[in-house]
C-alpha cells in the first residue's frame, strides 16, 4: 500500500539514542582508520570503543528509561525487555571487547591477524607482520555488530529484525575469518559461517513474505492482530512462522541448526568465539522472546510444543556430544549449544517467570563465557593456542591461577551452588515446572548432569595429570585482567548474591505492544 | 512550513508520470515509429562512419574517403557490404552458444535504450495526435542505464566465449569500465533528476523550458560528458581494445557479420548517449532560446523540434570525433584512477549540494526573500558551498606549492660531461667553463666504450 | 497508464517458462558461466515481470543492479578465477544431494499446501498504490515509514566495504618501486644489471613460454616466468631447434657451418 503522500515518522531520538551513540562511534572509528598513522590507531581505537559503549550505557540507563515508545515508524520499540537486553549487550560487549583488543604487547589486537588479505603463511605476511600492519578494523566492526545486536531485540517489525540479523551478523563473519593463528581453519570456519548464515536469512525472508501476506503488515502488532481474524489464509502463516523460527534458531544455535557452531567458535579468534556466545546469544534470544511474545502471542499453544521439542533436541545432543570433544574451544561450543537449549526451555514457560528466568540466564552465562574464552586464549604451545585438551594436563601446577579460575567457570556452566550457573539453572527449570513442563526441567537436570561429568573431566586433567610439554601461559596486559575478573566475580556475585540482577530482570518482563 | 510541505507534494503529483501523452497512438503507430527509429538510427551510423572518417582526415590533413558515391558518401555502405561477405570464422575453443549470443546482445541491447528519447514534442502522424517518441515511463532514464547494464553482457561474453586470451582481458577490462562510470554517470543524473523532479524524459525536457540543465547542472553536465566517453569504450578511453596491449579486445577472434553487430552496437551506443545528454542537459528537442521565442513559439516543437534534436545530437557527435582526432588513449590505471577516486567522491559530494540548493529554492529552508526576490536560503546555500569550495581549494593549493618547493631547482651550472655523453643546459642553465678538450676525451671515451662492450641478450 | 489485459497474460506465458528455464541452467549447467547467465537470464526476466505489474522503479533496478552489476561481478570472478566443470563435482558428504533433494521438495510441498490451501481476499488494485506515482509513492515509504531501516542499511553496506577492504585488499606498506627504483636496485647489486634475459625467438615460435638459449646451447632459467616453469607450461626448445635443423639439413641451406662453433 503506497501513502499518497508523504509523512514523516516521528523518531523518540532519547529512546534510540543508546543505538545511535553505538553506530556513530563505528562510523568515527572507519574515519580513524582512514586518517590516523597506523602507529596509534590501536590506542585511539581502543578507548574510542570503550567510551563510546560506556557512554551509551549511561544514556540507556538515565535517559532511554524514560522513553518506553515504540517509535521511528513501528520500526523500533523501547520498552523493559529491550532496554533490559541492550544494556545486557553492551555491558557483555564492554568486557569483551577488553579481551579481543588484549595486545600482549604489541601495537594490535593479538588474537587477530595483522594482514587478512594476504595468504596464511606467504611472505606478504611475513612482510606485514615485519612492517607493522594492523587490523584494528576490528574495533568498528565489532561495534557494528554490537548495534545490531541492540536493534535485534528492539526491533517491532520483521523488515527491521532482518536488517539486524544482518547488521549483527556481516561484522561477525569477517571477524571470525580474522584469527592470527590457524588461519586456514579460521578462513574456512568464517566460509561455512557465512554460508550458514546467508542459508538462514534466506530462510528467514521467505517466511517474513509469507507473513507479509498473511497479515499485509510486517509490524509485530498488525501480525498478532492478523492472526485472530484472517482466518482464510492460515496456509500462509504456519509456513512462515516456521521459516522465520528457522532464521532465529540459526543465530542461537539450536539444534538441528546448531552445526555452525562448534566449527565457528574453533575457527575464530578465540575472544570472538566468547563474544559469539555471549552477546549473540542474548541478541538472538531477545529477539526469539520479542517475536514469538509478540508477533506470534495469539498462536502460543502452536508454536510452543513444537520449541518444545527444539529445546529438548539442543539440551541432548548439545550435551552427549560434548562428551566426546577433545578440543577445548569444540567443548564450550557444544557446552553453548547445551546452554541454549536451557534457554529454550525458560522461553516457552510463557509466563513472566520464564521471561525474567531467560533474561536472568543470558546475562549470567554471558559474563562466564566471555571468562572462559579469554582464559583459553592464553594457553599456548609452540607459538599458536593450545586447544587441545590433552595440552591442558597438569595446568593446575603450572599455573594455579588459570586453573583455578577456569575451573570455577566451569562449574558455574555446570550449575554448582554459589555459582551463577545454579541459580540461572535454577531461575529456568522452576518456570518449566510451572507451568507443568515438568518433563523439561527434568530432562535438563539429566543433562546438567552430563555436561557437569563433561567439565569434572576438564578439571581433573588439568590438577591430577603430568603437565603436558610445552604448553605455557602467556602473561595478559591489564585489558584480560579486567575481562576476566569482572567475568569470575559477577559469576559468583550473581551466585551469592543474585536478588539485584533478579529484581531487574522480574521489572523487565512487560512487553510494550 | 506547511505552504512547503503542500508544494511538494504537488511536485510530486505532477511530475512523476511522462508528460507525453500516448493515449492517441493505436499500436501500428507505435510499430511504425519504432521501424522508423530503426532506420534512423541505421542511417545516422551509415553517416557518422563517413563523418567521422572525413573529420578526422581534415584534422590530420588529409583527405579521407572521397572515391565511392559523391564525396565518399557510400564508401561505409560498400565497408558494410564487404564484411558481410567475409568469412564467419568460429574459433575452436570458442563456446559456441555464448559467441553467438553476444554480438546479439551487444547490438539490440544498443537499440532498446532510445525508445524512451523524445525526437520532438507531439505531431500529427497518421491521423493521429502522437508525441515523436517511442514510449516513455516514470523511470525512463534509468532505463537507459539499466540497458546499458545488459549490454555488457555482450561485450563480457564475447571475450569470455573466444576462447582466447586477447579477447577475455579486454572484455573484463572493457566490462569494469563500463561499470566503474556507470556509477559516475547515474550520480550524475541524479542532479538532473533533482532539478526536474522527474525521472521521465519527456518531463526533463518540458522542466527545461526556462533553462537548459547544462547551465544550473553544469558539474553533472561536465561528469556526464567525460563518463559518456568512457560509457561507449571511446577514445581516449578505448583501452579495451588497445592495440599495443590487447590486439581487438573483446572483439579480436569476431568476423564478418557478428563483428559487424559489435560495430553497430558501438555507434549507436555513442547516439544513445549523446541523444540522452540532449534530452538532460541541452533541453531535449527545444528550440535555442533566441529561436524558441520567435513568433509565439512556431519553431520550438512539432516537426521542427527534429531539426534542433539533431543538430544537438551530431554536435555530440562532432566532439566524439574530435576528441578522436586530438586525444591519445590514457593508461588503464590512470582511467580507473579518474574514474573513482576523482568522479565518483567528486559527483557525491555535487549531488549532496544540489540537494541543498534545491531545498532551499523550494522553500524548505525558509521563504524569505533577499533582494529582487531570489530566495535567501538560496543565497545563503549557494555562499556556504562557495566558502566550502574555496577552502578546499586552498588547502589543497597550498599542499600542491609546498609540495613543488620540495622539488629541488636544478644547478645553475651545468657540467656537459659530467656523465660521459655531452648534455645540452636546461632553460637558465649556465655551463661550467669547458674542460680542455684533450683532458676530457679519455674520460669520456672509456664510459662510452663500456657502454658499447656490454654483453647482449 | 492502461492495462494491458491479454497482452500481460500472453507475455506472462512467455516470459515465465523462460525464467524457469534460467532457474533451471542455474542449477544443471555444466559450465560455471552458463550457469550464472542462467541465473541473470531470471533476473531480468524478474525485473520484466515487476514492470509489467507497475513496480516501474522496482523492476528496473531489479535489472541495473541486480542483473546489471552484481551477476556481472559475479561473472567477473568466475572468469577471472576459471571455474572449469571438473572443480565440484565430487560429493564430500555421501547423500546429502538425495538429502538436499528431498528437503528441498518438503519445503516445495509445505509451501504450495500453504498457498493452496489460502484464500485470498480482494485485491487493493495498482493504480491506487500508485496513486502518487509509482516513484514518489515508494520514496513516501522508504523516507516516511521505513526510514529507520533505510539507514541502519548503510551500517550494514559500511561492514561489507570494511570487510572486503579487509578481507582482499592488502594495504601498500611501503612505497612502490619505480621503474628508475628497480634500475638503480639492479645496478647497485650488479645481478642482472640489464634486466632479465627475453624469451627466446625461434623460427616458428616466439611467445613467453620459450626459453632463450644460452651461447653454450643450454637453456636460459631466467628467461622464462617461474609461474610457468611451476606449472610446467614451458615449451622444449629441443623439438623447436630440432625441426630448424631437419629442415637445414633438408634444404641444405645450413648456417651452421657458415656461423662456424656454436
Amino acid at each position: 500500500m503506497a501513502a499518497d503522500s508523504f509523512v514523516q515518522a516521528h523518531i523518540d531520538y532519547g529512546a534510540v539514542a543508546p543505538m545511535l551513540i553505538v553506530f556513530g562511534t563505528a562510523m568515527v572509528g572507519i574515519l580513524v582508520e582512514a586518517f590516523v598513522p597506523r602507529a596509534s590507531r590501536f590506542w585511539v581505537q581502543l578507548p574510542l570503543a570503550i567510551a563510546g559503549m560506556v557512554v551509551s550505557l549511561v544514556v540507556l540507563v538515565t535517559i532511554s528509561r524514560g522513553h518506553e515508545v515504540i517509535t521511528a515508524g513501528g520500526a523500533v520499540v523501547i520498552d523493559a525487555p529491550a532496554l533490559m537486553l541492550q544494556g545486557t549487550v553492551l555491558v557483555l560487549s564492554i568486557i569483551a571487547l577488553l579481551a579481543m583488543a588484549e595486545p600482549l604487547g604489541t601495537r594490535s589486537p593479538d588474537a587477530f591477524t595483522q594482514s587478512g588479505a594476504s595468504v596464511p603463511g606467504s611472505p606478504a605476511e611475513a612482510n606485514a607482520v615485519r612492517l607493522g600492519a594492523t587490523s584494528t578494523e576490528i574495533f568498528p566492526l565489532t561495534m557494528f555488530a554490537v548495534g545490531g545486536m541492540m536493534l535485534f531485540p528492539s526491533a517491532s517489525n520483521l523488515l527491521v529484525v532482518f536488517i539486524a540479523l544482518e547488521v549483527l551478523s556481516l561484522p561477525l563473519y569477517i571477524l571470525t575469518g580474522l584469527a592470527r593463528r590457524r588461519r586456514l581453519l579460521s578462513q574456512e570456519a568464517s566460509m561455512k559461517y557465512f554460508l550458514l548464515g546467508a542459508f538462514s536469512s534466506a530462510f528467514f525472508i521467505f517466511g517474513a513474505a509469507l507473513i507479509y501476506g498473511f497479515a499485509g503488515s510486517l509490524d509485530f502488532d498488525a501480525i498478532n492482530k492478523a492472526i485472530g481474524t484472517n482466518g482464510g489464509m492460515d496456509g500462509l502463516l504456519a509456513p512462515g512462522v516456521l521459516l522465520v523460527a528457522v532464521g532465529l534458531l540459526f543465530k542461537a544455535g539450536a539444534v538441528p541448526f546448531h552445526s555452525w557452531t562448534p566449527d565457528v567458535y574453533q575457527g575464530a579468534p578465540t575472544p570472538v568465539s566468547g563474544f559469539m556466545a555471549a552477546c549473540t546469544k542474548v541478541a538472538a534470544f531477545g529477539a526469539l522472546l520479542r517475536i514469538f511474545y509478540v508477533a506470534f502471542e495469539s498462536l502460543r499453544w502452536t508454536w510452543q510444543p513444537v520449541l518444545a521439542i527444539v529445546a529438548l533436541l539442543t539440551m541432548v545432543i548439545g550435551a552427549v556430544l560434548s562428551v566426546v570433544q577433545t578440543d577445548i574451544k569444540r567443548l564450550l561450543a557444544y557446552s553453548s549449544i547445551t546452554h541454549a537449549g536451557f534457554v529454550l526451555v525458560g522461553l516457552i514457560a510463557l509466563n513472566t517467570v520464564g521471561i525474567s528466568g531467560t533474561l536472568f540466564y543470558l546475562a549470567a552465562y554471558g559474563f562466564s563465557i566471555i571468562a572462559a574464552f579469554a582464559l583459553v586464549a592464553l594457553v599456548r604451545s609452540g607459538g599458536t593456542e593450545a586447544t587441545h585438551l590433552s595440552q591442558w594436563a597438569g595446568l593446575g601446577k603450572t599455573n594455579p591461577l588459570l586453573a583455578g579460575t577456569f575451573s570455577f567457570l566451569l562449574l558455574a556452566f555446570a550449575g554448582i551452588p554459589l555459582t551463577s550457573g545454579f541459580v540461572a539453572k535454577f531461575a529456568i527449570f522452576s518456570a518449566a515446572v510451572g507451568h507443568g513442563a515438568t518433563w523439561l526441567a527434568v530432562v535438563g537436570m539429566a543433562m546438567s548432569a552430563v555436561t557437569a561429568f563433561v567439565y569434572v573431566k576438564v578439571i581433573v586433567l588439568m590438577y591430577f595429570s603430568e603437565p603436558a610439554e610445552g604448553t605455557a601461559v602467556v602473561t595478559p596486559s591489564a585489558l584480560t585482567g579486567i575481562s576476566v575478573a569482572v567475568g569470575t566475580v559477577l559469576t559468583l556475585l550473581l551466585g551469592i548474591i543474585p536478588a539485584p540482577l533478579f529484581e531487574m530482570t522480574q521489572h523487565s518482563t512487560l512487553f510494550l505492544r | 512550513m506547511a505552504v512547503a510541505a503542500s508544494s511538494m507534494h504537488a511536485l510530486a503529483m505532477n511530475t512523476d508520470h511522462p508528460a507525453a501523452d500516448f493515449s492517441d497512438t493505436p499500436w501500428w503507430l507505435s510499430l511504425i515509429k519504432a521501424v522508423l527509429l530503426f532506420v534512423i538510427l541505421l542511417l545516422n551510423t551509415l553517416l557518422v562512419i563517413w563523418f567521422e572518417r572525413r573529420v578526422i582526415g581534415r584534422m590530420q590533413q588529409r583527405p579521407g574517403p572521397n572515391r565511392a558515391g559523391p564525396f565518399g558518401l557510400l564508401q561505409t555502405l560498400a565497408d558494410g557490404v564487404k564484411l558481410a561477405l567475409k568469412e564467419d570464422v568460429t574459433p575452436k575453443n570458442a563456446d559456441k552458444l555464448m559467441f553467438i549470443a553476444a554480438p546479439i546482445i551487444a547490438g539490440a541491447m544498443a537499440f532498446v535504450a532510445f525508445a524512451i528519447i523524445p525526437l520532438s514534442g507531439s505531431v500529427w502522424m497518421f491521423g493521429h495526435h502522437t508525441p515523436l517518441q517511442l514510449t516513455d515511463t516514470p523511470v525512463a532514464v534509468l532505463l537507459v542505464l539499466a540497458v546499458a547494464g545488459v549490454g555488457v553482457y555482450g561485450i563480457v561474453l564475447a571475450g569470455w566465449s573466444s576462447g582466447s586470451t586477447y579477447p577475455l582481458l579486454g572484455g573484463l577490462r572493457s566490462s569494469a569500465q563500463v561499470i566503474s562510470y556507470e556509477i559516475a554517470m547515474g550520480l550524475a543524473l541524479v542532479a538532473v533528476f533533482l532539478y526536474a523532479g522527474s525521472m521521465s524524459t519527456s518531463q526533463i525536457v518540458l522542466a527545461q523550458k526556462g533553462i537548459w540543465y547544462c547551465i544550473p547542472a553544469f558539474f553533472s553536465f561536465i561528469v556526464y560528458i567525460i563518463t559518456m566517453v568512457g560509457e561507449t569504450n571511446r577514445l581516449p578511453f578505448d583501452l579495451a581494445e588497445g592495440e599495443g596491449e590487447l590486439t581487438g579486445g573483446f572483439h579480436t577472434e569476431y568476423s564478418s557479420l557478428k563483428f559487424a553487430m559489435f560495430f553497430l552496437g558501438e555507434y549507436v551506443n555513442m547516439f544513445t548517449v549523446s541523444a540522452l545528454a540532449t534530452t538532460l542537459f541541452l533541453g531535449g528537442w527545444q528550440a535555442p532560446p533566441g529561436i524558441a521565442a520567435i513568433g509565439g513559439g512556431m519553431f520550438n516543437g512539432g516537426w521542427w523540434g527534429l531539426l534542433w534534436f539533431f543538430i544537438k545530437l551530431w554536435l555530440f557527435m562532432f566532439f566524439f570525433v574530435w576528441l578522436r582526432g586530438s586525444l591519445p588513449r590514457v593508461r588503464y590505471d590512470q582511467f580507473m584512477r579518474l574514474g573513482w577516486k576523482v568522479l565518483i567522491p567528486t559527483t557525491l559530494v555535487w549531488v549532496v549540494a544540489v540537494a541543498f540548493i534545491r531545498a532551499a529554492q523550494l522553500g524548505f529552508l525558509g521563504d524569505s526573500k533577499a533582494w529582487g526576490g531570489i530566495p535567501r536560503a538560496t543565497l545563503i546555500v549557494i555562499a556556504v558551498i562557495a566558502v566550502i569550495v574555496l577552502a578546499i581549494a586552498w588547502v589543497w593549493d597550498t599542499k600542491q606549492a609546498r609540495k613543488d618547493n620540495e622539488v629541488t631547482a636544478p644547478p645553475d651550472e651545468v657540467n656537459p660531461f659530467a656523465g660521459g655523453h655531452p648534455v645540452p643546459p636546461l632553460p637558465g642553465q649556465r655551463l661550467v667553463e669547458p674542460v680542455p678538450a684533450i683532458a676530457a676525451a679519455p674520460a669520456a671515451r672509456s664510459s662510452v666504450d663500456n657502454h658499447s662492450e656490454e654483453p647482449r641478450g | 497508464m492502461t492495462h494491458l489485459g491479454g497482452a500481460e497474460s500472453t507475455l506472462f506465458w512467455f516470459a515465465a517458462p523462460l525464467s524457469v528455464l534460467g532457474a533451471l541452467t542455474l542449477l544443471f549447467a555444466r559450465k560455471a558461466v552458463h550457469a550464472a547467465m542462467g541465473m541473470a537470464m531470471t533476473m531480468i526476466l524478474l525485473g520484466i515481470f515487476y514492470i509489467t505489474e507497475q513496480a516501474e522503479f522496482l523492476g528496473i533496478i531489479q535489472i541495473f543492479v541486480y542483473s546489471g552489476a552484481v551477476m556481472m561481478l559475479f561473472l567477473f570472478v568466475v572468469m577471472l578465477v576459471g571455474v572449469d566443470s571438473s572443480d565440484s563435482l565430487v560429493e564430500t558428504i555421501r547423500g546429502q544431494r538425495v538429502a538436499g533433494l528431498l528437503f528441498g521438495l518438503a519445503l516445495l510441498a509445505l509451501t504450495i499446501s500453504g498457498v493452496a490451501r489460502t484464500t485470498f481476499p480482494s485485491f487493493i488494485g495498482l493504480d491506487k498504490a500508485n496513486a502518487s506515482g509509482n516513484v514518489s509513492g515508494l520514496a513516501n515509504l522508504i523516507f516516511g515509514k521505513y526510514v529507520w531501516s533505510f539507514e541502519v542499511t548503510s551500517a550494514l553496506l559500511i561492514t561489507a566495504a570494511v570487510g572486503a577492504m579487509l578481507l582482499a585488499h592488502r594495504e601498500r606498506l611501503r612505497p612502490k618501486l619505480s621503474q628508475a627504483d628497480w634500475s638503480r636496485r639492479r645496478i647497485r647489486e650488479g645481478v642482472n644489471v640489464a634486466g632479465l634475459p627475453v624469451p627466446g625467438v625461434y623460427a616458428r615460435h616466439n611467445a613467453v613460454d620459450t626459453p632463450a638459449l644460452l651461447p653454450d646451447g643450454s637453456i636460459s632459467e631466467l628467461s622464462v616466468s617461474r609461474v610457468l616453469k611451476a606449472r610446467g607450461q614451458v615449451v622444449n626448445t629441443q623439438t623447436l631447434t630440432a625441426a630448424t635443423e631437419e629442415f637445414e639439413e633438408s634444404t641444405g641451406d645450413s648456417t651452421q657451418e657458415e656461423g662456424g662453433q656454436q
